[in-house]
């Protein structure tokens, strides 16, 4: 990787820690054997497997047994949401859900509304939350599932899981979080949060890519279909042979995630706030999102006047978003920050600073330093600019 | 394949950009299309362009292309404004083709700044 880079897309992904990458590596070659398999390499590389459940488990406060392993956090809201609303299409076809989810939450729902069941989209406030009193009112007797994120991956703003949650509880409703960007991150707790169904990854925090898992609580009528046919691997739930090097790998970051968590969240606050500090006396800088309530790793802002891929090359060699990693092939502005309320030059301009654990107090200066830079150079190079 | 979207000459002409800026005592153009703002400046001396300057709102391409116009046009004829081609400029630039349309808008802003300049050297 080119040294000048500075790297402040943490939401996208995160760099495997070290220890994670020696462990893994380790695993890799001793726990090779196919876990299904019944001699004694398959039993170590179940035992390996056995081992990171308990170490994401605690990390979630859950029972092992509820962790289903997938291939990442678009695999489980598939499986989670899919699975669910299909697993509960016999009482009902009705799901709620946001425009502002990821784009594996929102595809899936589209792809159900087009095999015959009915979707209601919640619009946030300003801010990007969604009030629970909307969301009750939104349930009908035929509701059967609903999916809100626990914080955006655009603009980290963190939803109230426990009210929302809370209110499909009463209407026995199957709640579905997507909590890609919290796992690893905040604090979470399911045996006292009312979540049915939760979403994680391994390399949002720090872990490897390509395995995440779906928790599915042990309570009745919380029950998913499989998505995937062939083998039946993790109670047929969800088949195929399963990685141990990186499902090791996963449970050693949840480890390390649930020993820094508190740390993690100290230092991202620090950087965040002084990233902000070298930024908000631009003249039209504005936040997309929530400083006081939302996830410090996550610093979105727009500025008018400026272009938003100009301005994404001025800032080079530091690395940021515009809008949604996943999307920013596109040129299209941010659905996420359209259904904030902001135009669509406001959106465009969008800058997504994502902090992480190893991101330095001097890394932001400089970003924050550039950003002013290339904002007063593009406006320079705009026609109206004074001469 | 690269997998750098933008090419080595739209990196150099977008941080670059010398002919960034306004011109005193100049013909000027202004359009503002598809989701691009220009603003094209001339000054002519015995029917060639002495001097280009440009001022642009839009993505890389875009400004990189109007320093492309500036460097590639001062010195030339005022008549040859009227055969700017945004293809040769997207060739160049090796502009994607999905940016057809914001490059056009140059070629507009070309076309129309030549016309001006035309008209006010021709005998009253």
């Amino acid at each position: 990787m080119n040294d000048d880079l500075i790297y402040l897309d943490y939401a996208a992904s995160t760099p495997i820690d070290p220890r994670v990458a020696e462990y893994l590596l380790d695993c890799r070659h001793t726990l090779f054997a196919n876990p299904s398999s019944n001699h004694i390499a398959g039993r170590e590389s179940r035992a390996g497997i056995a081992h990171a459940a308990s170490q994401l488990s605690a990390l979630l406060n859950v029972d092992p047994r509820t962790l289903i392993w997938t291939s990442g956090a678009t695999e489980s809201d598939n499986l989670g949401i899919a699975g669910g609303a299909r697993y509960r299409a016999h009482r009902g076809k009705h799901l709620v859900t946001m425009p502002t989810e990821h784009k594996a939450v929102t595809d899936v729902f589209r792809m159900l509304e087009k095999q015959g069941f009915e979707v209601t989209w919640l619009e946030p406030d300003e801010n990007g939350y969604l009030d629970p009193a909307t969301f009750a009112a939104a349930l009908r007797a035929d509701t059967q599932l609903a999916s809100i994120m626990y914080v955006n991956n655009e603009t980290g703003v963190i939803q109230d899981i426990e009210a929302i949650g809370s209110v499909c509880r009463e209407h026995d409703v199957l709640f579905h979080v997507d909590a890609a960007q919290a796992v690893g991150k905040i604090p979470i707790d399911l045996r006292a949060l009312p979540v049915d169904l939760l979403s994680l990854t391994g390399h949002k925090f720090y872990g490897p890519k390509g395995i995440g898992a779906l928790y599915l609580a042990d309570r009745p009528g919380c029950h998913v279909e499989p998505i995937l046919f062939g083998g039946g691997q993790q109670r047929q739930i969800r088949p195929g042979t399963l990685p141990a090097d990186l499902i090791c790998g996963l449970g050693l970051a949840a480890e390390i995630a649930a020993s820094s968590i508190d740390s993690d969240l100290r230092h991202l606050v620090e950087l965040r706030d002084t990233l902000w500090a070298g930024i908000r006396d631009i003249a039209g800088v504005l936040v997309n999102g929530d400083l006081e309530g939302g996830f410090p790793g996550i610093l979105n802002v727009s500025v008018d006047n400026v272009e938003g891929e100009s301005l994404l090359l001025e800032l080079e060699p530091i690395c940021v978003a515009t809008g949604s990693a996943c999307n920013s092939q596109s040129q299209e502005p941010s659905y996420v920050l359209r259904a904030l309320g902001r135009s669509d030059l406001l959106a465009q301009s969008a800058i997504r600073f994502s902090l992480g654990r190893p991101t330095r107090r001097e890394d932001v200066e400089i970003a924050a330093r550039r950003y002013r830079e290339a904002v007063a150079r593009l406006r320079d190079l705009a026609p109206g600019a004074a001469a | 394949m690269s997998s750098d979207p933008y090419s080595p000459v739209v990196r150099d002409y977008f941080s670059k950009a010398p002919h960034a800026g306004d011109l005193a005592d100049a013909v000027t153009v202004e359009i503002a299309e598809q989701g691009v703002r220009l603003r094209l400046a001339a000054t002519e001396e015995d029917g060639r362009i002495r001097a280009l300057r440009f001022r642009a709102w839009g993505c890389p391409h875009v400004i990189a292309a109007c320093e492309c116009f500036c460097v590639e046009y001062e010195g030339r004829p005022v008549q040859s404004f009227s055969g700017f081609q945004a293809s040769d400029i997207m060739r160049i630039l090796s502009v994607p083709v999905e940016k057809t349309g914001r490059i056009l808008v140059l070629e507009d802003a070309v076309r129309s700044l030549g016309r001006v300049l035309c008209s006010d050297s021709a005998p009253q």
